[in-house]
């Protein structure tokens, strides 16, 4: 029993990060329409950003998050201006393959540029804090830390979503461009300001997500796969949506790595995600 | 327009036969001697090697120093000279590598690859083109069970004797240990190590309670030490490349995962500077280290502090520069730079390294075997066996105790 609560604890806290990095990819695609398969290497290069930042200056977790979302902000900003907004005036065919190809390439040439810049190797942020035991359970306080973190990251997006003009502008945007337009909201803005908005998002995901694991400049592909994959079955641009699907890919993960083969871990809990597809083609979780 | 395009055309495949690199010619006297390789310079393996292109100039500044590689039938020694491309860790880009070395560069040998994934395919292609390789840190025993006449290996450790000398030394401990539980890392040499190893460990006593595989990508370790720390084994072996099993190691330690000791085929200095003092009290094996004579451990221990490497950070250079000193004594043993001379020179043949004699079976397999180690204080010492032992075993270990 003891084994299985500590899995899934593990996985939750897996499926929260897994979900906070779904969240940009949610709000990019759903307000831009653009299929970001650079998406995890973004979070990739944060990590390694964060983790150089630590170990050279000693700087406190939550100062790098501070630094580094303003900044991937502001290089998002600029990407979608000089890049991916060109292609928007294209045909829609044209666009669209334009996007995939100008995405996958900035995800070659991050991936690169980083490892050329700070190597290959994996690295983390080594915060060794005191941990809870209870009989056979052993919860770290960094893991209770980051839980923290992604709920309250998921609770201001909500209410940024919600109640801010920014929210309701994005929300309009999502429903009918031309219509938001009419109404006075630039959409092209919007739609730059949520690339940037959704990168900055994961910037900061990276740093909770290095405090637990690894990053290395090569890994983020694996990670826009799995984003890919939950917003998906939790519905494009629905934050809780993307939180349940997050959580329950972590929790597969976990469970299917206790009963069965770690190995197959990845495969099965993408297989089970397609299975709800097919129960829930929409996606579960309500609309925000 | 058609006479023109003919004309640029027959330019340019007259300027593409004179140019390329100059290429030595099979029993030249006049030539230098060249031995194509590949290193993994990026991608996953290349915490391992991205030193060893500097390490092999060197290697040829060396032995060019005296005059290079001695071929009787000319009389006189040949410089030694090498063709090196990067095979980013990745198959598919050796064997096109050595398909060109073969084909455009001309090489006369082939040294290298490096590991059992790029072990796989490469080997082929030297039966094809007729050109002897003696590959480096190819440790997997199925590589070279496929009939192939045109391959040889260095690598050091083989899989059958990996641990050798850690098992020995866990009959001698106390309290002895009782059990074992194998952590795999999904690669072909780090499952034969498992397959093999598990057997023996069994064979010798000990109770396998368990045998987990994860996939290199895996972060998430904790389903995987939940099983583990539910088994309580004695002993932890995690047999895994170092990159991929930082996050392991790191999570074992946050999980409080218990043991007498934790051992890992691959304990190297890219893995204690990712996982720092969590590496603390672990066992591994190392193939030689600076200090240890042995035949050319001399010039060895030039080329490594010449070109910056340190047999912790980089475990595998023996197994590399070794490739190298089997070539150069197969060359010299043929008494000629002919490929089918040198093959025979390499069959069955024994030839020295700094860590003792290696000596190939029929099928090109080596005999070679690595110390076990101990980190203690944060630096490796060799701890078996005795006779060469640079620091105290402490058993069981403290760290993994607490």
């Amino acid at each position: 029993m003891e084994v299985l609560l500590q899995v899934l604890i593990g996985g939750v806290l897996l499926g929260g990060l897994y979900a906070l990095v779904a969240f940009g990819l949610s709000l990019i695609y759903g307000v831009a329409r653009i299929l970001n398969f650079a998406h995890g290497t973004l979070l990739a290069v944060s990590g390694v950003l964060a983790s150089l930042a630590f170990t050279a200056w000693q700087l406190h977790p939550l100062l790098i998050a501070t630094l580094l979302g303003p900044m991937m902000f502001v290089f998002a900003y600029g990407y979608y201006h000089l890049l991916l907004r060109p292609l928007a005036k294209r045909s829609h065919f044209e666009s669209t393959v334009g996007t995939v190809l100008v995405t996958v390439g900035t995800l070659m040439i991050l991936s690169d540029l980083t490892a050329k810049a700070a190597g290959a190797t994996q690295r983390n942020i080594p915060l060794r804090m005191p941990v809870i035991e209870y009989g056979d359970i052993i919860i770290s306080t960094t893991q209770l830390l980051i839980l923290a973190g992604i709920v309250a990251l998921t609770v201001i997006m909500h209410l940024l979503l919600k109640h801010s003009w920014f929210g309701r502008a994005v929300r309009a945007v999502t429903q009918d461009a031309v219509g938001a337009q009419i109404c006075g909201v630039q959409s092209t803005r919007i739609k730059a300001m949520t690339f940037a908005f959704g990168s900055a998002t994961v910037a900061i995901a990276a740093v909770l997500y290095v405090l637990s694991f690894p990053v290395d400049p090569y890994m983020g592909f694996s990670l826009t796969v799995k984003a890919f994959t939950i917003i998906v079955v939790g519905g494009v641009g629905n934050l809780p949506g993307a939180l349940l699907a997050g959580v329950f890919l972590g929790v597969a993960e976990g469970l299917t790595g206790l009963y069965w083969k770690p190995e197959w871990a990845p495969a099965l809990s993408v297989v089970a995600m397609l299975v709800i597809l097919v129960a829930y083609p929409k996606g579960v979780g309500v609309k925000t | 327009m058609k006479n023109c395009v003919t004309r640029i055309l027959a330019t340019a495949g007259l300027a593409l036969l004179m140019s390329g690199p100059a290429t030595a010619k099979q029993n030249s006297c006049s030539d230098p001697i060249l031995l194509g390789t590949t290193i993994s310079e990026t991608g996953p393996f290349s915490t391992l090697a991205d030193r060893w292109r500097k390490l092999t100039e060197v290697f040829a500044e060396e032995i060019n120093k005296t005059g290079g590689v001695m071929v009787k039938s000319c009389g006189k020694k040949l410089p030694l000279k090498f063709v090196i491309y990067d095979d980013q860790s990745v198959p598919a880009t050796a064997l096109q590598l050595f398909e060109k070395m073969a084909t455009v560069d001309n090489v006369d040998f082939f040294v290298g690859p490096d590991w059992s994934s790029l072990g796989g395919p490469v080997p082929p292609l030297a039966d094809k083109h007729k050109i002897p390789m003696v590959m480096a840190n190819v440790a997997t025993p199925a590589v070279y069970e496929r009939g192939l006449k045109y391959i040889w290996g260095t690598p050091f450790p083989v899989v059958p004797n990996w641990s050798a000398r850690y098992f020995d030394m866990i009959t001698k401990v106390s309290p002895q240990p009782q059990s074992i539980y194998f952590i795999t890392h999904d690669n072909p040499v780090m499952k034969g190590i498992s397959a093999t190893w598990s057997k023996k460990a069994e064979a010798q006593g000990l109770k396998v309670l368990g045998n987990e595989t994860f996939s290199p990508e895996m972060k998430d370790f904790t389903a995987l030490i939940a099983k583990v720390r539910a088994a309580k084994a004695d002993v932890i072996y995690i047999a895994s490349y170092d990159n991929a099993s930082v996050p392991l190691v790191q999570q074992m330690r946050q999980l409080r995962v218990r043991a007498m000791d934790v051992h890992h085929t691959m304990l190297t200095g890219a893995l204690f500077r990712q996982v720092g003092k969590d590496i603390e009290g672990m066992t591994g094996e190392l193939s030689w280290y600076p200090g240890v004579k042995g035949d050319y451990s001399d010039l060895v221990e030039t080329v490594m502090k010449r070109s910056d490497v340190t047999m912790f950070d980089y475990i595998w250079t023996l197994g590399r520069l070794t490739s190298y000193l089997t070539m150069v004594q197969a060359i010299e043993k043929a008494g000629v730079v002919d490929r089918e001379r040198v093959k025979e020179a390499l069959f069955k043949g024994t030839f020295k390294s700094p860590a003792g004699d290696v000596t190939f079976d029929e099928k090109g397999f080596p005999n070679t075997g690595a110390f076990t180690v101990q980190m203690q204080n944060g630096k490796v010492n060799v701890v078996w066996p005795p006779e060469v032992a640079t620091g105290k075993l402490v058993w069981p270990s403290p760290t993994w105790q607490q």
